[in-house]
């Protein structure tokens, strides 16, 4: 026989009572002042043990006890296996450090492997025709804000396309692309891959290109982007890691917006960094199927880093592109590290 | 207005002061809420259910008010159904709205469309699923009472380019509050709109203000940025960290100045309330919360809401002038948790 003192509750007022349990012979006898009260031990449901908060006795008929003395509350009713390892495993600090480590390989490798082959491989599973109505509309954008059409001669055009056509033809698993030509003075020498295949290749760059090869080097890096599904992916990885940072800070209600905003940010530009790589990867592969020497990407990237408007630098985890120094390296060990 | 008169009124006799406590700690809290987080990366989120209702009833249960703890009632089971139609909702919004930017309009017209009902049967399942001394709390307000509220005033608010704003927010935190009942007892609130307009104007100072100082001091760091480009992106950073420090600031004012005016003219059974929290105390908070939770790369997310809790409670007050047992309302149905997570992944903010 045990006994343990709570207060009984009615349901029907709030009101408090002081009470003292008896568990005897498979009955829980409540006994108060104003209560006396019996019920079959086997009806009555105890709240899950949580750190030091009082436990809930949960009576037939809608009456509640409440106890802070959990050990005795224990005692009355044995706790299943999983709860008991739940409060166990919350109960000691060593455990809550190797509880620290363990979320933090957790999301590390979430972050570096998980997510990203989920989004490969759901981006694989989605057509490609439901990236053309973005497609569109992001090159219909930039053609009112910023692109204007090529001045390069037809024939320089024609030529381009037709080398950039025979060099993707070399590729196992070429997708299919667009290439557009555009001038952009407000840009300068540029190369992009919007959604749906789409590849933009800017006059100034055309013109900054000290032999055809470097700016077909520049298109196999953009034509790794289109294999990749990058834009897809991109937009994936984006969901998830709103959920992911959601996850964790979702309970300081007043500091979400300003907490949350950072970490989706390194890690958006984190993907960012690995996609570029993957596509400099995919991009020197193809120039060595087609004989070009990879140190033409590695002049290409100089030349444009030299030539860019100087902007305010950003360390590197906050870039969308790997620090060009990487990428020169990269293409100058012909792209064999990956 | 009438109805915070009858209240001081009433405090002619003397009342009690009761605060709520809080008899956690954030060390405590930081052991569930890292297991919660552990199984919940291990189960790819469906924990995150079990890992709620743990959070909730730790945080509940180690509150007290005159003497009781409260208790939070839902099952795992209900978040997760609701969830999992959140995230679906969440999922099906972030990547259908990328691939047809038209269709941003569409799901902007069925959320606003839809606002009044998730909005009430959130509130609704928060209040049933918590209880104080045995009974639960309860939020009776039907759909179509929040129909004219949360469909006509946004149009008013379109309407009169904001100007009607503080007025929407007045009425929206009188009727949130208004229709809580504790038990069978319900609570009434009239919030003074005039006094609204007052700190909404304020706030706007305070960001315009410091939004001066933030602009003249980028003007001086400038320059730092040309001459050292290593250092660059500090130039670009410091004043979007101010900007932010204004915005915080302007927010915990309007948060302890509109919460403290809510709860002053909120009244109940022999009961009325009182907030005192500061503007000041409150951006602290925010922004050392900020920071310690991004130095510690998240570590912090529980001693800040801890903390924060603390804070909110020790600033809250019920001045009961009448003893009264409250009684039960009878036949409460169960309710799904749908609402309460699609407001939640969100990021609507329906509390009070």
């Amino acid at each position: 026989m045990s006994t343990i003192a709570a207060h009984y509750y009615d349901g029907k007022r709030a009101q408090r009572h002081p009470v003292t349990l008896v568990l005897a012979g498979g009955r829980l006898k409540i006994v108060g002042r104003e209560v006396d009260a019996e019920f079959e031990a086997s009806r009555v449901r105890v709240s899950t043990r949580i750190a030091s908060t009082p436990r809930w006795i949960f009576l037939p008929g809608g009456g509640a006890c409440v106890s802070g003395d959990n050990d005795a509350v224990d005692r009355l009713v044995r706790e299943r296996p999983l709860q008991r390892l739940l409060h166990r495993l919350e109960a000691h600090a060593a455990l809550a450090a190797a509880a620290v480590l363990l979320v933090a390989a957790l999301f590390w490798g979430i972050v570096d492997y998980g997510l990203p082959y989920a989004a490969a491989r759901v981006a694989e599973h989605i057509p490609v025709e439901a990236e053309e109505v973005l497609g569109r509309e992001a090159l219909d954008g930039m053609d009112r804000f910023g692109l204007q059409p090529s001045r390069l001669p037809p024939e320089k055009r024609a030529e381009l396309a037709a080398k950039f056509e025979a060099l993707a033809a070399l590729a196992p698993d070429a997708p299919a692309y667009q290439l557009e030509f555009r001038t952009a003075p407000a840009i300068g020498a540029n190369a992009f891959a919007l959604p749906s295949g789409i590849i933009v290749l800017t006059d100034e760059l055309a013109q900054l290109a000290e032999a055809d090869e470097e700016i077909l080097a520049v298109l196999a890096h953009e034509l790794g982007h289109v294999r990749h599904r990058h834009m897809m992916r991109h937009l994936l990885e984006g969901s998830a890691v709103a959920l992911l940072v959601t996850g964790v800070t979702g309970d300081v209600a007043t500091a979400t917006s300003l907490a949350a905003a950072a970490p989706t940010l390194v890690l958006q530009s984190k993907f960012s960094r690995d996609n570029e790589r993957e596509a400099d990867a995919y991009g020197l592969a193809l120039l060595r199927r087609a004989g070009i020497a990879p140190q033409h990407f590695s002049a290409i990237l100089a030349r444009m880093e030299a030539q860019a408007p100087r902007g305010p630098m950003l360390p590197t985890f906050l870039s969308s592109h790997p620090a060009t120094e990487e990428r020169k390296a990269f293409s100058g060990s012909g792209g064999n590290q990956r | 207005m009438s109805a915070s008169a009858q209240a001081v009124s009433a405090s002619a006799t003397p009342e009690r002061v009761v605060r709520p406590e809080f008899h956690g700690s954030a060390a405590e809290y930081f052991r569930i809420w890292i297991v919660n987080l552990l199984f919940t990366l291990l189960t790819l989120g469906i924990y995150s259910a079990w890992a709620k209702v743990r959070r909730q009833r730790y945080l509940y249960g180690s509150t007290r008010l005159d003497g009781d703890s409260f208790n939070y009632f839902a099952s795992a089971r209900t978040i997760l159904k609701g969830r999992i139609l959140a995230v679906s909702v969440f999922l099906a919004y972030a990547i259908v709205t990328e691939l047809y930017p038209v269709s941003t309009w569409g799901f902007i017209a069925a959320g606003i469309a839809l606002l009044p009902l998730i909005l009430v049967r959130a509130l609704r399942f928060n209040a049933r699923m918590s209880a104080w001394r045995g009974l639960r709390f309860d939020f009776p307000a039907k759909v179509r009472e929040a129909l004219p509220l949360y469909l006509g005033m946004p149009l008013l608010v379109i309407a009169t380019f904001g100007l009607a704003f503080p007025w929407f927010i007045a009425r929206h935190k009188q009727f949130v509050i208004s229709h809580h009942a504790f038990g069978s007892s319900p609570l009434g609130c009239a919030i003074p709109v005039g006094k609204v307009y007052g700190i909404y104007f304020r706030s706007g100072l305070i960001i315009l203000g410091m939004s001066l100082v933030a602009v003249l001091g980028a003007a001086v760091v400038s320059p730092v940025a040309v001459l050292v480009p290593k250092v660059g992106w500090l130039a670009f950073l410091l004043p979007v960290a101010a900007i932010y420090i204004a915005y915080a600031f302007a927010y915990a004012y309007l948060q302890a100045r509109v919460t403290n005016l809510a709860w002053d003219n909120t009244f109940g059974a022999g009961v009325r309330f009182s907030s005192t929290l500061g503007a000041l105390d409150l951006a602290g908070l925010y922004i050392s919360n900020f920071l310690a939770i991004v130095f510690t790369l998240g570590l912090a997310v529980p001693w800040a809401v801890v903390r924060t809790l603390r804070y909110r409670l020790a600033n809250f007050a019920m001045l009961v002038s009448e003893e009264t047992v409250h009684e039960a309302a009878p036949g409460l149905v169960n309710i799904g948790a749908a609402g309460q997570e699609l407001g939640e992944i969100f990021n609507l903010n329906f509390g009070i």
